[in-house]
């Protein structure tokens, strides 16, 4: 089983000074927290923000890279948690064959949200996700915390 | 007959990627090349912080847990079968460098317009070679900037060392 989700915004974390992708499924039941770092974030927030910059980001050049043969990015699945590392992977076509490529999510994220590919989570990430441990986390945050991204 | 040579026959300069310096006044990289054909002239790029890490770890060939996002660029052309044929440093505007990354699957050459920072990242992962273009080559900046550059390198010895 696997839950479509929607990239709800990003998240600075100034405990482990990093970035924070918060995933939600459609219905708002399930949240999803993805750590990832600063020039992923960056690259994410453009996405989000429809931000063209002046010259293609690397997820920008990876795009440009499957369009140049057609390439499609068919969906994009975050398929596990292990010891607070996700794994992804991005489902391609091409030529008429499938591909299944390893990733990280912070790429197959970035990826996506340039290709408008639809992002899933496996039942098994959403389970093991505590999201008490979360909540908890959330509430100690401060309203600084929560800005915009500061590139 | 040669006066009418037109310039784009010109021999592209193959260079090969030296090292990358940290440059932590503005938390920046510069990634310097040399000429492969032994030259001693210096080319340097400035780079951005992961992208400068992104090509350092291909030079080290040192290997992350994870794939990185251009051993991700790698990994797609592996499964699709485009190879990487070679990078090409096209244009310089206003202190920033152009790319040209061209791409080849089933005899079909494609090119994709790139920063330098990808394609040389690229690159590298995909042992194809990296050249210049005459006129890019003439107007590079940095020309007298090794002594700068090895005061910089004497600064940061020890997080090179890392």
């Amino acid at each position: 089983m696997i839950t479509q989700m929607q990239v709800k915004g990003l998240m600075f974390d100034p405990y482990n000074n990093a970035y924070i992708v918060i995933l939600r499924d459609d219905d708002q039941s399930e949240m999803l927290p993805i750590w990832v770092g600063k020039s992923e974030a960056s690259s994410i927030s453009l996405a989000i923000e429809n931000v063209a910059p002046p010259r293609p980001m690397t997820h920008d050049f990876m795009k440009a890279y499957l369009d140049a043969f057609n390439a499609k990015v068919i969906s994009v699945v975050i398929t596990d948690l292990n010891e607070h590392t996700y794994f992804a992977k991005v489902h391609l076509t091409y030529a008429d064959s499938e591909y299944t490529v390893d990733s990280r999510p912070s790429d197959a994220i970035a990826l996506a949200l340039r290709t408008q590919a639809p992002i899933f989570a496996s039942e098994s990430v959403i389970r093991k996700q505590s999201s008490e441990e979360l909540d908890q986390w959330l509430e100690n945050l401060k309203p600084e915390d929560f800005g915009k991204l500061d590139s | 007959m040669e006066e009418h040579a037109p310039q784009t026959t010109e021999p592209l300069i193959q260079l090969a990627v030296n090292r990358v310096v940290e440059d932590s006044n503005t938390d920046t990289r510069i990634v310097v090349l040399t000429r492969a054909d032994g030259g001693a002239d210096h080319f340097m790029v400035w780079v951005g912080a992961s992208e400068g890490e992104a090509i350092r770890r291909a030079l080290d060939t040192s290997t992350t847990p994870r794939p990185m996002s251009h051993d991700l660029i790698k990994s797609f052309g592996e499964h699709l079968g485009i190879k990487m044929e070679r990078a090409v440093l096209t244009d310089v505007k206003s202190s920033t460098y152009y790319a040209t990354v061209f791409l080849e699957n089933k005899g079909v050459v494609r090119t994709i317009d790139s920063r330098p920072s990808d394609a040389i990242a690229l690159a590298l992962r995909c042992q194809a070679p990296i050249y210049v273009t005459q006129d890019v080559w003439k107007r590079r900046t940095g020309q007298n900037l090794d002594a700068w550059l090895s005061k910089l390198e004497t600064k940061n010895i020890g997080a090179q060392e890392v």
